[in-house]
């Protein structure tokens, strides 16, 4: 009886974040669901009143008309092409710098170490509206990489304003500080010995990156992916200010089908994609947590 | 298998941006192409990150500036000026700067005693709990708020200082939990104990030692939180306008509808506090303060 007092106490304690999560996000995501299904009515009352084109599920439990629908828009698909593509590329190249930059720090000095992280770390304090404006204005037509190109006579040089390219460098750059982080500070914990005596077999630094480092340093490495993939896939202002209108990124392209065009279901639809996409790339991460977990209850 | 993966890793770590070759940290063979290849690698990464902001900064204080010249042709404070003459960019500038400190106020209150049950007591369906709330992260922002102004509507929330907080706070809770579990956690129970062994109670035990040992952690977590706030646009433009117009949603009208010099201005305006912070928290978040909070255990 006491202790279950007691365990009460504890979840009473640990529970306000989750209940405002609960409240706010769960129950939202839910009538979401049942929105883009065609259920008009209800908790969707207040939005769908004033809606434009929304397909009811009428008698039936549910429609996938409003899917449907928005999946044989042929600019949709192009739009969702673009945005695995530039998740992709981004995450791929986030992980490829970070991994160089920590990898350095962890086999340079102290000194360097320290000067190079704190550089790759600057973006995570700068808002990203800001962030994303000034690489348009850098890497844009008439921005400085224009600029130097020109004075070097490569008049050749693209504009990476308005473009997917472009993007996918903003990206970038606003994801860096959190992989750095992650993967430098797993760095960090492997022990000099670990990798000497690895050098000492014969191992070339890359080869005990490889074969020592990498699996040591395996979970940080799939939380900086699963975070970075997931914050790109949803992303609305690095597209919106750097990107092109078309194709466009789905973060932002649902933002205009509800705020323009006033077609919420749409809007729904194309959020439970990005979702459905998310999911898929924090399976890694839900694996390896639940593995490393169960590792440490059982050893 | 195993040697195509391998050569491929090989020929990517050899190659990364900036071209910095493999045997730039062997003692032996090349030492010194390789401090070159550090230091060209560091000017890159210093460009690339540092180069945009530079830009900008540059376009604050712009007069005339036609490309293709590297530097503005003539200098000017004009665009100051017209910021803090624009009664409703200053106001924003005010608005900003209250929500940010209340956001970053509720975060705490709601996050952090839940950061430490989670930490020290052995609740039922804690990994559960922390797993939920990294989920919630995922679904996309704009997805939510279309739903959740439905629910504003109901609760009487829309373009209300409170309803502004509440959306700006829904960012903050999954750092806001994480990160300051993940301090308390790594406090050694044994310097708890032998606190309490020499008589101290509770409350002192948790003031004089766990909290000071966790400091870092909560301090990353409530800078991190003022951030987002002061960086939140899309929500507070749904909710807040027109009342609430904060700095960020106010940049959206300004890069479309003004010259890059307006935009400029206010953006090196925004970006003072964030730096500020950042020096207050550099050393905390680099000593893994922040990675240690991702890492569910």
């Amino acid at each position: 009886m006491k202790a279950a007092l007691r365990r009460g106490g504890y979840l009473l304690a640990a529970s306000p974040p989750v209940a405002l999560v609960a409240l706010f996000i769960g129950v939202p995501i839910a009538v979401t669901v049942i929105y883009t299904l065609g259920h008009l009515g209800g908790p969707n009352a207040a939005v769908s009143s004033i809606a434009l084109h929304q397909v009811s599920a009428g008698d039936r439990l549910l429609t996938f008309g409003a899917y449907r629908e928005v999946f044989d828009e042929p600019n949709f698909r192009a739009d969702l092409v673009a945005t695995v593509w530039v998740t992709a590329a981004s995450v791929g190249i986030v992980l490829l710098l970070a991994w160089t930059i920590a990898l350095f720090a962890r086999l340079s000095g102290r000194r360097v170490a320290g000067i190079l992280t704190s550089l790759a770390v600057v973006p995570l304090f700068i808002p990203v509206v800001i962030g994303s404006y000034a690489i348009l204005q850098f890497w844009s037509y008439g921005g400085f990489m224009k600029t130097i190109a020109h004075a070097v006579g490569l008049s050749g040089f693209p504009a990476l304003g308005f473009t997917l390219g472009g993007v996918v460098l903003a990206e970038v750059w606003v994801s860096l500080p959190f992989a750095v982080l992650m993967i430098s500070s797993g760095l960090q914990a492997v022990p000099d010995s670990v990798f000497e005596a690895a050098r000492d077999a014969g191992a070339s630094t890359l080869q005990a990156a490889w074969s020592i480092l990498l699996p040591m340093n395996l979970l940080p490495t799939i939380i900086a992916t699963c975070f970075t993939g997931i914050s790109i896939l949803g992303s609305f202002t690095v597209p919106y200010l750097v990107g092109p209108t078309s194709p466009n990124l789905l973060g932002p392209l649902a933002t205009e089908t509800f705020q323009s065009f006033n077609q919420p279901q749409q809007a729904e639809v194309m959020s439970m994609v990005i979702f459905g996409l998310a999911i898929v790339v924090a399976l890694p991460y839900l694996w390896a947590t639940y593995r490393s977990n169960r590792d440490t209850a059982t050893s | 298998m195993t040697t195509t993966a391998e050569r491929t890793a090989t020929s990517r770590l050899e190659a990364p941006p900036g071209g910095r070759p493999r045997q730039a940290r062997r003692p032996t063979g090349g030492y010194g192409l390789g401090r070159v290849a550090l230091v060209v690698g560091v000017c890159v990464l210093v460009i690339f990150i540092f180069g945009p902001i530079l830009w900008l900064m540059l376009w604050a204080f712009a007069g005339i500036w036609h490309y293709p010249a590297l530097l503005p042709q003539r200098w000017s404070l004009s665009w100051w000026r017209q910021v803090f003459d624009y009664p409703q960019l200053v106001r924003s500038v005010g608005l900003s700067f209250t929500f940010a400190p209340v956001v970053m106020a509720v975060s705490a209150v709601v996050c952090l005693p839940a950061a430490y049950a989670l930490a020290r007591f052995p609740v039922p369906g804690r990994r559960t709990m922390l797993v939920v709330l990294f989920a919630a992260n995922a679904f996309p922002k704009i997805g939510l708020y279309i739903t959740i102004a439905g629910l504003f509507y109901a609760l009487h929330l829309m373009g209300t200082f409170f309803g502004v907080v509440l959306i700006q706070l829904l960012g903050t809770i999954v750092f806001m939990t994480w990160i300051p579990a993940a301090a308390f956690a790594s406090v050694p129970r044994a310097l708890e104990d032998a606190a309490r062994d020499v008589g101290a109670g509770r409350v002192r035990v948790f003031l004089t030692v766990t909290l000071p040992l966790a400091a870092p952690g909560i301090l990353v977590a409530l800078v991190l939180s003022f951030l987002a706030s002061l960086d939140e646009a899309q929500g507070t433009f749904l909710v807040g306008v027109p009342r609430y117009v904060t700095m960020p949603v106010q940049m959206y009208s300004l890069v479309s509808d003004y010259p890059p010099q307006a935009a400029a201005v206010f953006a090196v305006l925004l970006s003072i506090p964030s730096v500020v912070l950042m020096l207050l928290v550099r050393r905390h978040v680099l000593g893994g303060s922040l990675a240690k909070g991702f890492e569910i255990r």
